[in-house]
């Protein structure tokens, strides 16, 4: 996922960076849809970002590139307004959330995650096993609920309201793993190391997450 | 996507689905879990300390159709087996006995990464009881 470092201009051919205008000529230029998310929003190639900086950067070209404003335009200029304005939704949406983003950075440093790649400790795997049997046992209890259970049902939705604010402090502190990790990166210390971290993180988040749905939905037919 | 025929087979008509007792002795328990979509595995391994054969297997799982089949083909796999043989099963023995499609594979993967884990497990408790001690497979 290079980004390419030169672009030309399709009116006037001038030759410059990627970017919305022609510094040249002020044409409307279509990005090249693999252009780094960071490049985009004019920011510093790193995890951490100024969320305030991305936000109105973010509203900014959506001002300049929305298809309204360019319906008078030449052909390239519409369809760059249409490609360029749906990139720009795209990007903003994975920056804005740390996670997305994270998954992202895993991406740019060419070890996405996937299917294959990403081990979870035995302790988590314990642990989502365990809210997996209690789920199930929420299953089976829904059916006999008519025959004078309620007792039962109150464990139940006692018992998973602890789950869910486990999941929450589980979740919170991911969340700061998160946080540091990015915080981290361009430092003395290797990448693959923070990489490696990043992934774990990140893995755990997916998985949690997954968990969490089935856990609120579990809550809300109890 | 249709699941094949096997998968479907041993989805609907799982084998060995359960666990040990707890006091039960000489059993290996491995729990592993695929993030991206959610599934967790647990496979149970009750080994002869003597002949180290597998003696019985049981598992219960957490996910598709395909991470069920897996495991259950798995506890079939390993009876009678080895530790050692066990440990040596790769996932491809299960995509070919499953005709798995590629967007599955991580199913197998998880069943072997299953049973690696409940044999480590095994051997773990074995040396922790003193038993005597034996390369890993």
């Amino acid at each position: 996922m290079a980004t390419p470092t030169v672009a030309r201009c399709w009116r006037c051919q001038d030759e410059h960076r990627p970017q919305v205008f022609c510094p040249a000529c002020e044409a409307l230029q279509p990005l090249p849809p693999d252009i780094d998310y960071f490049t985009l929003f004019g920011l510093a190639r790193h995890p951490r970002l100024d969320e305030q900086a991305l936000a109105q950067t973010y509203y900014e070209l959506s001002r300049q590139l929305h298809p309204d404003l360019h319906q008078t335009g030449t052909a390239q200029e519409r369809e760059a307004s249409l490609q360029n304005t749906a990139l720009v939704n795209r990007a903003y949406r994975t920056l804005r959330d740390p996670v997305q983003r994270g998954r992202y950075w895993l991406a740019l440093n060419g070890e996405p995650l996937g299917k294959e790649n990403n081990k979870v400790p035995p302790a988590l795997a314990l642990f989502v096993f365990e809210v997996q049997e209690k789920l199930a046992a929420v299953r089976e209890a829904r059916p006999a609920e008519t025959e004078g259970t309620q007792d039962a049902l109150a464990g139940l939705r006692a018992e998973m309201t602890q789950v869910r604010d486990d999941l929450d402090d589980r979740m919170r502190d991911l969340q700061h793993r998160l946080a540091a990790n990015f915080s981290k990166w361009g430092q003395a210390d290797g990448s693959s190391a923070l990489l490696s971290e990043l992934k774990r993180v990140l893995s755990e988040m997916a998985y949690l997450r997954t968990l969490t749905r089935d856990v609120e939905k579990a809550l809300s037919i109890l | 996507m249709a699941y094949t025929e096997r998968v479907v087979e041993h989805y609907e008509r799982p084998r060995n689905v359960g666990s040990f007792a707890a006091e039960e002795g000489n059993v290996g328990t491995g729990v592993v879990g695929a993030p991206e979509c959610g599934d967790v595995m647990k496979l149970q391994l009750k080994i002869n300390p003597q002949t180290e054969v597998i003696e019985d297997a049981k598992f219960k799982t957490f996910g598709c159709g395909s991470a069920i089949a897996s495991s259950s083909y798995v506890t079939e796999l390993v009876k009678g087996k080895t530790v050692a043989e066990a440990g040596a099963i790769k996932n491809t023995e299960i995509v070919t006995e499953l005709a798995l499609p590629p967007v599955k594979i991580h199913c197998s993967v998880l069943a072997e990464d299953a049973i690696k884990a409940a044999v480590a497990d095994w051997r773990d408790r074995a040396e922790g009881a003193g038993a005597p001690k034996k390369d890993a497979a």
